[in-house]
């Protein structure tokens, strides 16, 4: 067995069994404790800090608090115990007010961001490697140049300068060398925007002689070269660009939860 | 184009540096310089290299000395010094972990800006507010009521934080009891137990004992009373909060030492269905009191029971007629209900004269100005003459003289007979009765006669509901027949009290029927001195004197 299905078995099992015990406990004692909705908002809170605090432990990586993988793993899992938590604390009623409500909306989007970024992050690099190319994110742009440049020389200024290539490049190929294109057909794993292009490059093939044809051939792979990086870029870039919403909303969880607590201690039944 | 793409080549000997929260310009085009930006984002390019003087021994001027990283460049500095070979600037562009940063502080500066507006103006109750709260705690009747009270109709008004600031809210919090951190507290915590909040409820709530006068301890009014919860009536207790002392036989024992003869006594109720009570109507065996007789069985099978005006045959809805809202049913009246049938027509020659009803003595002296009636029925008829009036009455007395033997004696027998067959066997407009409609007050009525013979008339006790501490919906109940919970077609005696068994009820009201079973509802709580029960009491629709308790009486 790999090690990655006993982490997921050992996880689930682990979720299953703490959310069969918090739900048991619920019915349990939400009736018999007065004060039952303090104390599972407290138990909320404590587990809302502990997956925040992944971030930070990300930024200590010379502290001995054992792998980021393992910080990862609890990461995943104890969010997923905490929307059963959630729901307990919310007594599996949907909340009323604005503070109230957008205190649940918060959670629910950086909830919500998270299952999508875990998503995206166990699809898109099975993509990525089927579709080869390998490239880090940050070299694309200077690769995407280097292609650039590559496909000016051959269509602008090569030895057997053709005017019809020449007219072709700057017609049909210099937008889409010039930047990330494409990205929601990438995304989507859509080959029409590619298909299109090399349909123009077929059919413009037949009006060429010898020497052209062969310029035409290292366009074309160029331009597939060049599709590779856009690919790169766009599944790349989604795969960084989830956390735009999840980190940004957590620091706002925080500290709609915070002034949660003072509401609800200020306001409550001890206090005059 | 399934085929794998090879992957690029680049540079081995450049790196990124994943911490980095700039860089170069120049780096979209394969040629970052060497420095890059610097921590803020400002480029720190200059020239290829910073040129050294060196100067050897006898020399007295010295030579500058390229020190360009790779190797010394053709041209070498320039004679002042300076690099001959500058770099030009460039834009630094920010990293997505740069930008993701950027982002969050600024979400988080929005959010802080967000929180103080919005607890620092005039939204801060409407922001905070968990939810609405019921309509007897809002809206223009209950501001109009608190501003003769403290006058503070918002937070402030229950909430003492609804009229601190932002520190003082801080400090409500830190010093409510339990506090915050008083994790062992809030564990420990007592049910029910009184709390602070409950001084804000009494000071218009001014009495706790709202319940049962044999409550064994008060409960806080926010144990049961769940506000924010919406518009409308506050939400009703569940059954925990009703359980809390009916399902505890401790606390049950020690009410029923507080007052012996309380109503259920000291057994615990948990669940309708399984051990709820009997209703002591039933348990008890409680009898109807009203005099009135009456005789379902008789009214809805009786093979000489005439069809009422509408034609129909007659059935329940002739009679218990649902009040506007449906759920309970009028009070029955005689001129609504009865008359149809049991017309007050004495003389079968004159059918549109009638006795009147509702006071013996009114009959009493209708009886004894019998002439003056028939000769006031003659002028009505179109006789204008007062002769020709007088002479029809006279006619009609001699007729009825003639039947009914002296006045005296048909005085009586208006009053005190019970004769269930009369002479007539048809009487007025109404065609097909066995015997006649009228044949006595005391046919009906419990006629008891003074000393001096005069009739008295026991006033009816019609009952409207019998449970008044429970609530009930006819409405909802109307996929119903009335026979499935009201044995009707068996009772023939007013003292029958036709309502259904607890079982009856239970066959729905459980988990196994399915329909909601939970206490509040059927129950009302606030009995005690000033619930609705208190009130319908102080206006006179309840009367504890009459046998059963409570019963209301008819209006």
């Amino acid at each position: 067995m790999k090690r990655f299905h006993r982490q997921f078995l050992l996880g689930s099992f682990l979720l299953l069994l703490a959310s069969t015990g918090a739900v048991m406990a619920h019915r349990r004692w939400s009736r018999a404790l007065p004060d039952y909705g303090y104390l599972t908002g407290w138990v909320l809170l404590g587990a809302i800090i502990l997956l925040a605090v992944y971030n930070a432990r990300k930024k200590l990586p010379f502290l001995p608090l054992g792998s980021s993988e393992s910080w990862l793993q609890i990461h995943i899992y104890a969010g997923f115990f905490t929307v059963v938590l959630f729901l307990i604390h919310l007594n599996f009623r949907v909340p009323t007010g604005w503070f109230e409500g957008t205190l649940a909306w918060l959670y629910l989007l950086v909830t919500g961001s998270g299952v999508a970024g875990l998503i995206l992050s166990r699809v898109l690099p099975r993509r990525l490697a089927t579709r080869g190319g390998e490239v880090i994110y940050e070299r694309i742009p200077a690769l995407r140049h280097s292609l650039r440049q590559e496909a000016e020389a051959l269509a602008l200024g090569g030895e057997m300068k053709s005017p019809a290539i020449a007219e072709f490049y700057a017609r049909q190929l210099s937008g889409f060398l010039a930047g990330p294109g494409n990205f929601w057909p990438h995304l989507l794993e859509s080959r029409r925007p590619l298909n299109a292009i090399m349909t123009e490059l077929e059919e413009f093939r037949r009006y060429l002689n010898e020497s052209e044809r062969a310029t035409l051939e290292k366009l074309r792979d160029i331009v597939r070269r060049k599709d590779g990086l856009d690919y790169h870029h766009a599944l790349q870039r989604t795969l960084k660009l989830w956390l735009f919403v999840h980190l940004p909303l957590t620091y706002s969880l925080m500290m709609f939860s915070l002034l949660h607590v003072v509401l609800v201690f200020a306001f409550s039944a001890g206090t005059r | 184009m399934s085929e794998q793409l090879p992957a690029p080549d680049f540079d081995s000997q450049s790196y990124e540096r994943p911490n980095q929260k700039w860089i170069c310009g120049h780096a979209a085009e394969g040629k970052p310089c060497r420095l890059g930006p610097d921590q803020g984002g400002h480029c720190r390019a200059s020239s290829e290299c910073a040129p050294v003087l060196e100067i050897k021994p006898g020399e007295t001027k010295g030579r500058w000395r390229c020190t360009r990283p790779g190797g010394a460049c053709e041209t070498g500095p320039l004679p002042d010094g300076k690099c001959g070979r500058p770099i030009s600037k460039c834009s630094p562009v920010a990293t997505l972990r740069t930008r993701r940063g950027q982002l969050t502080r600024g979400v988080v500066a929005a959010t802080a800006a967000v929180l103080l507006i919005m607890l620092g103006g005039p939204w801060r109750g409407k922001f905070i507010n968990p939810g609405k709260l019921s309509t007897p705690h809002s809206g223009e009747a209950f501001a109009k009521f608190h501003a003769g009270r403290n006058g503070d109709q918002s937070c402030g008004a229950c909430h003492t934080a609804g009229a601190l600031g932002p520190s003082g809210m801080i400090f409500a919090a830190l010093h409510s009891s339990p506090g915050p951190f008083a994790i062992k507290e809030l564990i420990e915590a007592k049910a029910g137990e009184m709390t602070a909040l409950d001084e804000s409820c009494q000071k218009c709530h001014t009495s706790h004992l709202l319940h049962q006068a044999n409550v064994a301890r008060n409960i806080s009014c926010s144990f049961c009373h769940q506000e924010h919860r919406g518009a409308g009536p506050i939400a009703a207790p569940t059954d925990g909060h009703c359980t809390l002392c009916h399902g505890n036989a401790e606390t049950m024992l020690a009410s029923s030492k507080i007052v012996a003869a309380s109503p259920g006594g000291s057994g615990i109720a948990r669940n309708f269905a399984a051990d709820h009570p009997e209703f002591r109507v039933q348990s008890e065996k409680r009898r109807d009191p009203d005099t009135l007789k009456f005789n379902h069985v008789l009214h809805l099978s009786g093979e000489t029971i005439p069809k009422p005006p509408n034609g129909e045959k007659l059935d329940c809805r002739f009679c218990h007629q649902p009040d506007a809202a449906g759920r309970y049913f009028r009070s029955i009246k005689f001129e609504n209900h009865c008359q149809a049938c049991h017309s007050l027509q004495f003389d079968p020659e004159t059918p549109d004269l009638s006795l009147p009803h509702g006071n013996p003595d009114f009959v009493s002296a209708f009886l004894h100005s019998l002439p003056r009636q028939y000769a006031d029925f003659a002028a009505r008829s179109g006789m204008a003459r007062p002769a020709e009036q007088n002479q029809f009455a006279q006619e009609k007395l001699q007729r009825l003289q003639a039947r009914v033997g002296t006045g005296e004696d048909f005085e009586k027998r208006v009053f005190f007979s019970t004769a269930t067959s009369g002479p007539e066997t048809q009487v007025g407009t109404v065609r097909g009765a066995m015997h006649a409609l009228y044949p006595g007050c005391a046919y009906c009525h419990e006629v008891k006669a003074d000393d001096g013979g005069k009739a008295h008339i026991t006033k009816p006790l019609m009952m409207d509901r019998w449970l008044a501490h429970a609530e009930f919906n006819h409405a909802k109940h109307s996929g119903l027949s009335c026979s499935q919970c009201h044995q009707a077609e068996k009772s023939q005696m007013t003292s029958d009290i036709i309502l259904p068994a607890k079982q009856t009820c239970a066959a729905c009201h459980s988990p196994r029927g399915g329909v909601a079973d939970s206490c509040a509802t059927c129950h009302i709580y606030h009995t005690g001195r000033t619930g609705r029960f208190a009130r319908l009491k102080a206006n006179g629709q309840v009367d504890a004197a009459a046998g059963v308790e409570p019963v209301v009486i008819g209006h």
